[in-house]
């Protein structure tokens, strides 16, 4: 039972377990494609049986003595902590609460968890919490809407615009316009008066028959602007403005049925994808490990994943349902764990619901540490897995992952590059390992997957175009694991 | 040459659930998209169907078999 959670805790970070969601609700389509590909990937890796090469001893480690798993791992459970705790950061910030705080309390209790011998078999303890911490909200919700998850999606796919609701805080209240750091611009298809509660500095890119102009306004407390069809918000980062209720939301999908609809040609992105995912599950659970699972084993492994997969199927259909405010400015993972639709429970009701899914993304969060500890302690070759046991280096990772997150990134991107650099460096020479006694091949394949991927991915900075091209620099994993199978299989070709 | 194992068709299986989403995004006409129940076919599909076969296949061809008692017990 124990390797069962701790398979389920390693892939299924509150990073990755948001990402569907936050998918699911930018595009149908999309979003179905990463929960299917989160959900069967860790069973195709499972399923296929371990090689020869890089022979795990019974105890589960390795014995070609080869310290580039063990950095290589290293390394991306350092990135994945760092996805895990600025994400916490930006739900902080998002729930009204300083950012570093936020972190601070998330990388405290991951590093005591991970440093204090015995809370460290508490994996199964911790998903389990999280399950119930997760579904009750979702099972509340759907009761007070009245409506199963069927007739939800039917509702949302068939809505002819995402508006903003009465209830919405960006409607009643008004929040900081910096909270809506998602990736869609803030441009307007329909005249909108914007008020500013507190005041302060309005910048917009207007668009005047066919010229464009950078304006900029300077409002006082209550002052409102209105803005017309076509016209650009810019991102100020300390102003709070109200929005108008039912007017289209900036960013969402002008309709239920372009949200739902299929994109023709996404394929290359799609393969991109799974390619990142497969050689990442590859490295993350099976690299020098053997994992023998029973068939109760596979059964909880598979029905944990799936239950994620349809929570948030079920998450997504009624955020999008009662706070298709999530959408502005393009969705970010954080705005997930807020409550949707508060107007439908009391206050006291709703604060215990907020709670229980802030305690669900924490407890997934310690979950995923103790399940990467012992992922990478298992992994040592030479000090009988002292790596996971050694206070000052996970003091240092914590530390380190939490300077890191005081700036705003973006946890899912994040995620890919761990999983994708990891995955090149590790996932060809675990899924074909070669002969006993030349564990330097599969290090040699390592290095040049990761240099392959490394360049692609840098090639992100200036941005990604379409085709192949396009596709492997948004996708690295592309470019970086027929790399490294390649010389894998150049090598094997040589002896 | 490796020998075909349950493990082997069970990955064979879960693979062609996954190469089925990207056929049925590559069908013509928004195939895909048409409603059938109140879901589209490719939620359906990829929702539904393929998550839940999928847990199916793994059950039943990806766990490690049993191990066979010895004689001496």
């Amino acid at each position: 039972m124990t390797s069962v959670a701790r398979i389920l805790a390693v892939w299924l970070t509150p990073a990755v377990l948001l990402a569907v969601p936050a998918a699911l609700a930018a595009s149908a389509p999309d979003g179905l494609w990463l929960g299917l590909t989160v959900c069967l990937v860790p069973l195709v890796i499972l399923g296929l049986a371990a090689g020869s090469g890089a022979a795990p001893a019974d105890d589960g480690r390795t014995t070609d003595g080869s310290l580039f798993p063990v950095v290589t791992l290293l390394l991306a459970v350092g990135v994945l902590l760092w996805a895990n705790i600025a994400l916490a950061g930006d739900v902080a910030v998002w729930l009204g609460v300083p950012r570093w705080q936020g972190i601070a309390v998330t990388a405290t209790l991951g590093w005591l968890l991970t440093a204090w011998r015995p809370l460290r078999r508490t994996a199964p303890l911790l998903l389990s919490i999280a399950l119930i911490a997760a579904v009750v909200p979702l099972l509340q919700i759907g009761w007070a809407s009245g409506l199963g998850p069927i007739a939800g999606w039917d509702r949302v796919a068939t809505q002819p615009s995402f508006r903003f609701p009465p209830s919405s805080l960006w409607v009643t209240t008004g929040r900081e316009l910096a909270a809506a750091r998602g990736r869609a611009p803030l441009v307007f298809d329909e005249v909108h008066r914007l008020t500013a509660p507190a005041g302060g500095v309005l910048r917009a890119r207007t668009l005047d028959g066919s010229r464009l102009a950078e304006i900029e306004w300077t409002l006082s407390p209550g002052q409102t602007v209105t803005l017309r069809a076509g016209d650009e918000l810019s991102r100020s980062p300390s102003l709070r403005l109200r929005f108008e209720a039912d007017k289209h939301v900036p960013g969402a999908p002008s309709s239920g049925m372009a949200w739902a609809e299929d994109r023709p040609r996404r394929w290359l992105g799609r393969v991109g994808l799974l390619v990142t995912l497969l050689v990442g599950a590859a490295a993350l659970l099976r690299a020098g490990l053997s994992v023998r699972l029973s068939r109760d084993g596979v059964g909880f492994v598979a029905g944990g994943l799936l239950a994620a997969f349809v929570w948030a199927q079920g998450w997504t259909v009624y955020s999008m349902l009662h706070a298709p405010d999530v959408l502005l400015g393009g969705i970010t993972l954080d705005r997930l764990l807020e409550l949707p639709a508060p107007a439908l429970f009391a206050e006291t009701w709703r604060r215990a619901l907020q709670g229980a899914l802030l305690v669900a993304a924490l407890a997934a969060f310690l979950a995923s540490s103790v399940a990467l500890r012992e992922r990478l302690g298992a992994l040592d070759p030479t000090g009988g897995g002292e790596i996971g046991r050694d206070p000052g280096l996970w003091a240092g990772l914590f530390g380190g992952a939490a300077l890191a997150s005081l700036w705003p990134v973006d946890p899912w991107g994040l995620t890919l590059l761990a999983l994708g650099g990891a995955g090149c460096a590790l996932g060809p020479a675990t899924l074909a390992p070669p002969r006993p006694g030349h564990a330097a091949l599969a290090t040699t394949a390592g290095v040049v997957g990761l240099i392959v991927f490394a360049t692609a991915a840098a090639a992100q900075v200036r941005g990604a175009g379409g085709g192949l091209l396009g596709a492997v620099v948004a996708y690295p994993a592309l470019a970086g694991a027929p790399a490294a199978a390649l010389v894998l299989w150049l090598g094997r070709g040589r002896r | 040459m490796r020998p075909v194992t349950h493990r082997t068709a069970g990955v064979v299986l879960l693979s062609l659930l996954l190469v089925g989403f990207l056929l049925l995004g590559a069908l013509p006409n928004q195939v895909s998209s048409i409603r059938v129940g109140g879901l589209s076919v490719l939620w359906w599909y990829g929702g539904v169907l393929a998550p839940v076969i999928g847990v199916l296949v793994a059950i039943r061809w990806l766990a490690d078999p049993l191990p066979t008692p010895s004689r001496d017990e």
